[in-house]
């Protein structure tokens, strides 16, 4: 008997059709996306995807909160900002509820998994702004002690 | 050719700074066309250029709309628009030099051909999503579009509004086409830079996929971009293509907003209850007031955006709420704790209201939880650019504390005395690295010692007779490990000599690193042919990686050590660069100001060739 719980199942039912619509949709998910070509593109939205399916399978903030900072340095490594990467994050998100709702509207799950997307998504959201935050305040006590240093130098 | 079903509006505004409005519109539904020009041009001419461009496009279109098919057709109207401004341009001398921008969209039998030129732009609005349909005919978005800049430089680069095509500038122009097939509830919007400008892209989402009518949508988007500053002309069409029937989510979500209001004391009661007036954003606040503020206002965005199906009023909120505490020096944690509070006072209602009706609650819940990501939105852009706010202050800050750092020796030797012809291993050294640091794990048995030199004899005998550099290292790793290790110094010293006057510029360090690393691989090699116990074999071997460990780590020391100084005149450089652009770009500005005003004084009787151009 199979320990997936049903949502998660009926996630990864719908993960394919999540994919094509997110690719039609690169444009205006991400425009670095945009710029790549067809076969990065995919490999890259999967790979959020299956996060996205670990996610809703073992609920674990933690593994969330790791694979967001490793997606945030990757992105901001690209020159992106982090509002950029919180605007795609969450239109991944939508796009998935999207698919969810049209695709699921007349099972049983259809319904449950578009709420729980959306809420998946409000959990990426904040995830990534305690992340941008942490290193909002990083940065800053970086600022007080290179001031204070200075301060003592002159 | 005609499009009844369709639902159109357009409208234009000067703004609050321009005197004359210099765009133009085309609003032709019995015809389908419609267009959005933005002219320029000094002396009043950009509005000529807009005109003029539009009646040509105008005629064109209704004189061979039925002799072409919708592509050419509007590719050629175009074209006759730029060569209409172009013949009045040189026809009139005080039209020198005038162009415009054109976006304009054809639609026939459920299809709609886009074409422009400059960077008026249209937008398609479907299933919720706002995308871009054209790409701006601008100088820097050519380099981004070739790959030689980043988006986010783009943004902020100098010429980031120099068009590289308009209607005028040639006799004919180039069109970008591009041709889509119409769906029920599509949105297309055409708009000049104005309302872009002044507008972010997720407002304009919001509003155009707010279920309001095309005139009070385009009237919105107007307000929208007057409230961001209104700097330029803003002109607006909208274009919708008939929606689907109304389906039964959209009336029960019609039910849920008034489900929701009448439950908008409880809502208050519950964020009260959950400590909202203790939270530090509306300290020294009157309780009731604060109640107000902050949960009666939520409570009303959240109303109105599920009236209209959008997240522009929480986006509002949330940016108001924070945007001022933190404005304050207020920090996240109680921005976070405040949302927490909001939602899950608004999850506690829905609650009660799925109590009720399941259907009706379960939609709320999606919607609920889609405001909560709205206003995690809104409060990741306004952290994001604190941040990079905090990184520019940073940035500033270490450049001037390295200026201060470097001063004494400065004022002791000159400038000339940090030159790069100063060999940087006669200078101090890193204090990690300096020579008297004691080692942590210091001395070897004599037995130890000997299998030691007996492995690294057999790995210099094992070793290529070119390979100088293998060579080299095995015979520091021995003088590190003999000398048992009472301090780094040799490690040091072996570093230094092996580093030499590699420069950091060329392969001179890679080979170093290279031999680091295969004297390490025959070494442990070597060390398998010693006639040891295994325990034996595994302390002679912890001796010389600890060497090897002392070796690579004081080798990069050197290396970190020989590249600060490059990495202080790149900051330099870098702060040169950004007043050097900032130079050219005022520069430009003026060079572009003369070449109008010697537009406007040069002798006419010249032939055109010798008057120069201020077109780009």
């Amino acid at each position: 008997m199979s320990t997936v719980p049903p949502l998660a199942r009926a996630y990864e039912a719908l993960r394919p059709k999540m994919l094509e619509r997110m690719l039609d949709l690169r444009s205006t998910l991400d425009a670095s996306l945009a710029r790549l070509d067809e076969r990065t593109a995919r490999a890259q939205v999967d790979a959020v995807l299956e996060h996205l399916g670990n996610f809703i399978t073992t609920g674990d903030l933690r593994l969330h909160r790791a694979f967001l900072q490793t997606f945030l340095a990757m992105r901001t490594a690209e020159a992106q900002s982090p509002a950029a990467v919180l605007a795609t994050l969450v239109a991944i998100g939508d796009a998935a509820a999207q698919v969810a709702q049209d695709e699921g509207a007349g099972s049983a799950e259809g319904p449950e998994l578009t709420l729980l997307l959306t809420r998946v998504t409000a959990s990426t959201a904040r995830a990534l702004n305690d992340l941008i935050a942490e290193e909002l305040e990083s940065r800053r006590r970086s600022w007080r002690d290179l001031t204070h240093r200075s301060r003592a130098r002159s | 050719m005609t499009a009844p079903a369709l639902r159109i509006a357009g409208d234009t505004h000067v703004g609050k700074v321009r005197t004359t409005n210099e765009d133009s519109l085309i609003v032709e539904p019995r015809h389908g066309l419609y267009a959005v020009l933005d002219g320029m041009g000094g002396a009043n001419a950009g509005d000529v250029a807009s005109r003029t461009a539009r009646d040509a496009i105008r005629d064109f279109v209704l004189a061979r709309r039925g002799t072409l098919a919708p592509r050419p057709l509007l590719e050629k109207a175009i074209v006759a628009g730029g060569t209409a401004v172009h013949t009045s341009a040189q026809t009139h001398r005080e039209h020198h030099g005038m162009g415009t921008t054109v976006v304009a969209c054809l639609i026939a039998d459920g299809r709609a051909v886009i074409g422009h030129v400059g960077d008026s732009r249209a937008y398609l609005l479907r299933d919720g999503r706002l995308q871009a349909l054209t790409r701006d005919h601008t100088i820097v978005e050519e380099l981004v579009g070739r790959g030689l800049l980043a988006a986010d430089e783009a943004e902020r680069h100098p010429y980031k509004n120099v068009l590289s095509r308009n209607l005028g500038a040639r006799p004919e122009t180039r069109v970008d086409l591009l041709e889509l097939v119409m769906r029920a509830g599509d949105r297309i919007l055409l708009c000049s830079d104005g309302l872009y400008g002044y507008a972010s892209a997720e407002a304009i989402q919001y509003l155009l996929g707010s279920g309001d009518a095309p005139d009070h949508v385009c009237r919105d988007l107007i307000e929208l971009a007057l409230r961001g500053g209104g700097g330029d002309n803003v002109s607006t069409i909208v274009i919708e293509a008939p929606a689907p029937p109304k389906t039964s989510t959209q009336v029960v979500r019609t039910n849920g907003a008034t489900a929701w209001w009448q439950k908008r004391q409880r809502f208050v009661a519950i964020a009260k209850e959950r400590g909202l007036t203790k939270n530090p954003i509306v300290r020294g606040l009157d309780p009731k007031e604060a109640l107000e503020l902050v949960a009666s206002s939520l409570c009303e965005a959240v109303f109105h955006d599920l009236e209209k199906s959008t997240g522009v009023n929480v986006w509002t909120f949330a940016q108001n709420l924070a945007g001022g505490w933190f404005v304050r020096g207020g920090d996240w944690a109680a921005v976070r704790g405040m949302i927490d509070i909001l939602g899950a006072s608004a999850r506690a209602v829905v609650d009660e209201i799925r109590a009720g009706d399941r259907q009706l609650g379960f939609l709320l819940d999606v919607a609920v939880s889609r405001a909560l990501v709205v206003a995690e939105l809104a409060l990741g852009g306004l952290l994001a650019e604190r941040l990079r706010q905090v990184d520019t202050d940073l940035i500033e800050l270490v450049s001037l504390t390295d200026r201060i750092e470097r001063l004494p020796e400065e004022a002791l030797y000159g400038t000339e005395g940090t030159d790069t012809t100063e060999r940087f291993v006669e200078r101090p050294t890193i204090p990690f690295l300096r020579p008297d640091r004691a080692v942590t794990n210091p001395g070897v048995s004599a037995a130890v010692l000997d299998g030691v030199h007996k492995a690294l004899t057999i790995a210099r005998a094992r070793t290529s007779p070119r390979a100088d550099l293998v060579k080299q290292v095995l015979v520091a790793l021995d003088a590190i490990s003999t000398e048992g290790g009472e301090d780094f110094s040799t490690a040091v010293l072996s570093a230094r000599e092996l580093y030499g006057v590699r420069a950091i510029d060329d392969a001179g360090i890679m080979p170093l690193f290279d031999a680091l690393d295969q004297a390490r691989i025959i070494t442990a090699s070597s060390v398998h042919q010693l006639k040891a116990t295994e325990a034996g074999r595994a302390r002679i071997l912890r001796a010389i990686s600890t060497a090897h460990q002392r070796l690579v780590g004081a080798t990069t020391g050197l290396v970190l050590e020989a590249i600060a100084p490059f990495s202080q005149r790149l900051r330099e450089a870098q702060a040169v660069t950004s007043q050097v652009r900032d130079a050219v770009a005022k520069a430009e500005r003026q060079r572009a100001d003369l070449e109008r005003r010697f537009a406007t004084i040069v002798d006419p009787n010249l032939p055109w060739s010798a008057r120069g151009t201020t077109e780009w």
